[in-house]
């Protein structure tokens, strides 16, 4: 059987491979709301967290730039009330407090089970438009530190991390992380798609953090083709 | 099983079942042209009606021939395929000797309804029983010029002797009208194309992908493999082994169903499974085998792998007759993006200025050259020469059109002095494009005889430089991260 992770345990299981992401918590109240929140540093991010809706922004159970103990409170009943009008069967498993990271350059990593070639890997221009850029370089696993980079310098996006606007990127940091994700999907292979999207990557020596994650897991090995 | 395969291709004796006296049907043809090439060995027609075809006695069944048979050509109409297999029985138990069946029949599991289903488990039983490779069904055949075999029903109008021609470049086809129109396409080129085997193998009920490429890995008469694919159940086991061959023996394929139409148009015809192109294209990238996206594209890369040696690098200079098609050269040359202009040094500089026309244009831009139509045959030649003797040059890409005042023969004559007996297509890949169409078929056959490949248009040139360049720029990247 397939199943989504949630976002809070996509988020959880990124970080224990070393994929950096930002902090979450998932609060059940607006009580609760307030304290994680303020565990944080403001300002923050709150949004729903329910397998059941997929577009948050659009259902408006998003709200960004949070600065105050107040305005958690308040945007904790509006994102409840909006999932809720949006999709009344949709099973709520909180609300999710998230740091609210510095913008980086948008970029995506992930991971995908080709039911033919086994796990094969992608990274390219991250945000919303990836399907319409279509900026995307893919290899099949496992890969090299050299392959890595080769696979990044097939994109589009190589130029802009090698400053074609003045900022260098951090270039070696978005290699660990696809370093790591590749260890990730060898070792789990009931890890059936893994998409991070966006994640932001700062300028050299800062490193990337991971914005958004979504993680497919299946309980059965089956697609896993022979490997000869 | 390896063992069997070689009956594929060298058998001791050939029976054609279906063999006709009728010359418009493909019974006809195998027969012409297992004769035509010059088979060495026995060929047994089994046809019920007829008592001799081509001059060769018929056979009433399989199991009437008394000699040996190591391979059967299949041309019957599918219904028939038990009636066969029951007599391939018969024969089995009495002197099992048959190693290959080459279904060229269609009709089978391609159909996906239960009776052609049926007969092809049918074929596949009986084969199975005896150890019996089986290649096709729904399929053209196989040819092999080193062993003079030719199975195919394509029909062919070269003389004997262009047929027999071995080249190093192995085939194969997973579509009987591709792989035919792709011999018929090579048979129509200055000079014929040699290749050393050629096989199309259909639904690839046994023998598929796999068997051929290990094969071909180990032949000795085989450089560089070509291949036409729609799709194959197993990708990852196929990466794995094109990548392993690659390393040691160029591979050129042609991948269709590149768009998600032409994947479901693949699906529904050898019942394949396509797979999503986007992964094979980035592991075709990742494990150094080349994608040509053009049937002329596949065949040009394949010769030039063929004949010539492989450049240290992408550094390629275009050098050109004419300023039109050389602009029209350097416009594809950088949309590919695949190779570099090279920055020649100074003695080579005044090697051409001291050669060449006073109105040339030497290196602006950089890595191009414009010599004009008043270059004598000798200053094409002589300036050619210079360009691939500087070492910052690893291959060239010559384009001209020869004036109607310079003899198209001499050119020719001249080129091949310096490429072919000087020896310097050893040393570096020459593309050459003479302009144009059938008007010039009489010098590129002077080059092409001597073997060295010629191409149609200067686009065509870059495309096949840019394949080989980035070929060697692969083989160049591993090495450094092996020893990384």
């Amino acid at each position: 059987m397939r199943r989504n992770l949630n976002e809070l345990e996509a988020g959880n299981l990124l970080t224990k491979y070393g994929i950096p992401m930002v902090k979450s918590a998932v609060s059940h109240s607006e009580e609760d709301a307030k304290e994680k929140a303020e565990a944080m540093d403001f300002p923050v991010v709150m949004k729903i967290l329910s397998s059941d809706i997929l577009h948050k922004t659009e259902a408006g159970c998003v709200i960004t730039n949070i600065t105050d103990a107040k305005q958690v409170k308040e945007a904790y009943r509006e994102i409840i009330r909006n999932a809720q009008t949006h999709c009344k069967d949709a099973t709520i498993e909180g609300v999710l407090i998230q740091e609210m990271a510095e913008k980086g350059l948008e970029v995506i990593v992930g991971m995908k089970h080709d039911p033919q070639f086994g796990p094969v890997i992608l990274a390219g221009t991250g945000g919303i438009y990836v399907e319409v850029f279509e900026d995307i370089s893919l290899r099949l696993l496992p890969i090299t530190r050299q392959e890595a980079k080769a696979m990044l310098e097939e994109t589009k996006l190589i130029k802009i991390l090698r400053g074609a606007r003045g900022t260098v990127y951090d270039e070696d940091a978005l290699i660990d992380i696809l370093l790591r994700l590749s260890d990730m999907a060898l070792v789990n292979p009931l890890i059936r798609e893994i998409d991070v999207n966006p994640l932001f990557l700062y300028e050299t020596g800062k490193g990337a953090k991971g914005v958004d994650a979504l993680i497919v897991t299946s309980d059965s090995d089956t697609g896993h083709p022979c490997r000869g | 099983m390896k063992e069997n395969l070689n009956a594929l291709f060298c058998p001791e004796n050939i029976a054609v079942v279906g063999a006709s006296g009728n010359p418009a049907k493909a019974g006809y043809t195998i027969l012409k042209n297992l004769t035509g090439i010059g088979y060495p060995k026995k060929i047994f027609p089994v046809n019920k009606s007829e008592t001799e075809i081509l001059g060769l006695p018929c056979s009433r069944s399989l199991s009437q021939i008394e000699d040996t048979v190591e391979l059967v050509v299949l041309i019957t109409p599918a219904a028939m395929i038990f009636d066969i297999m029951e007599d391939l029985k018969l024969r089995m138990e009495k002197q099992a000797d048959i190693k290959v069946i080459i279904c060229a029949a269609a009709d089978y599991g391609e159909t996906k309804t239960a009776e052609g289903i049926q007969r092809q488990n049918c074929l596949m039983e009986t084969a199975k029983r005896w150890n019996i490779r089986v290649v096709g069904p729904n399929c053209i055949g196989v040819i092999d010029n080193v062993n003079r075999i030719d199975t195919t029903f394509v029909e062919t109008h070269l003389p004997r002797n262009a047929r027999v021609k071995r080249g190093g470049i192995s085939f194969i086809s997973q579509s009987g009208a591709m792989a035919a129109s792709i011999l018929m396409m090579g048979d129509s080129r200055p000079v014929p194309m040699a290749m050393n085997k050629f096989i199309s193998i259909g639904n690839m009920a046994d023998v598929d992908f796999i068997d051929l490429l290990e094969y071909f890995e180990t032949d000795e008469d085989t450089n560089v493999i070509g291949m036409y694919m729609e799709g194959y159940p197993q990708g990852r086991l196929l990466i794995e082994t094109l990548a392993r061959i690659a390393r040691k023996k160029p591979i050129v394929v042609l991948k269709v169903g590149r768009t998600e139409m032409g994947a479901a148009a693949a699906n529904s015809h050898t019942g394949s499974l396509a797979g999503a192109d986007a992964v094979y294209d980035a592991a075709f990238r990742q494990y150094g085998i080349i994608r040509a996206q053009t049937m002329e594209d596949m065949l040009n890369t394949l010769r030039a792998l063929d004949a010539m040696t492989l450049p240290k690098g992408n550094r390629t200079f275009i050098y050109s007759q004419a300023g039109g098609p050389g602009i029209y050269c350097m416009d594809a040359y950088m949309e590919a993006g695949t190779m570099e202009l090279p920055t020649i040094g100074s003695q080579t500089r005044q090697r051409l200025a001291d050669s060449l026309p006073a109105m040339a244009n030497i290196c602006s831009p950089e890595g191009y050259a414009d010599i004009t139509a008043s270059a004598s045959v000798e200053q094409h030649v002589e300036g050619l020469r210079s360009v691939l003797d500087d070492p910052a040059v690893d291959a060239v890409i010559f384009i001209t059109v020869v004036p109607t005042f310079l003899s198209r023969k001499a050119l020719g004559e001249a080129l091949k002095k310096l490429l072919q007996e000087e020896g310097y297509i050893k040393k570096k890949p020459v593309y050459l494009c003479i302009m144009a169409g059938i008007y010039v078929h009489e010098v590129r056959s002077i080059l092409e005889d001597s073997g060295i490949p010629t191409f149609d248009t200067p686009a065509d040139c870059v495309k096949t430089a840019g394949h080989i360049a980035m070929y060697q720029c692969f083989l160049q990247k591993e090495a450094v991260w092996n020893e990384a």
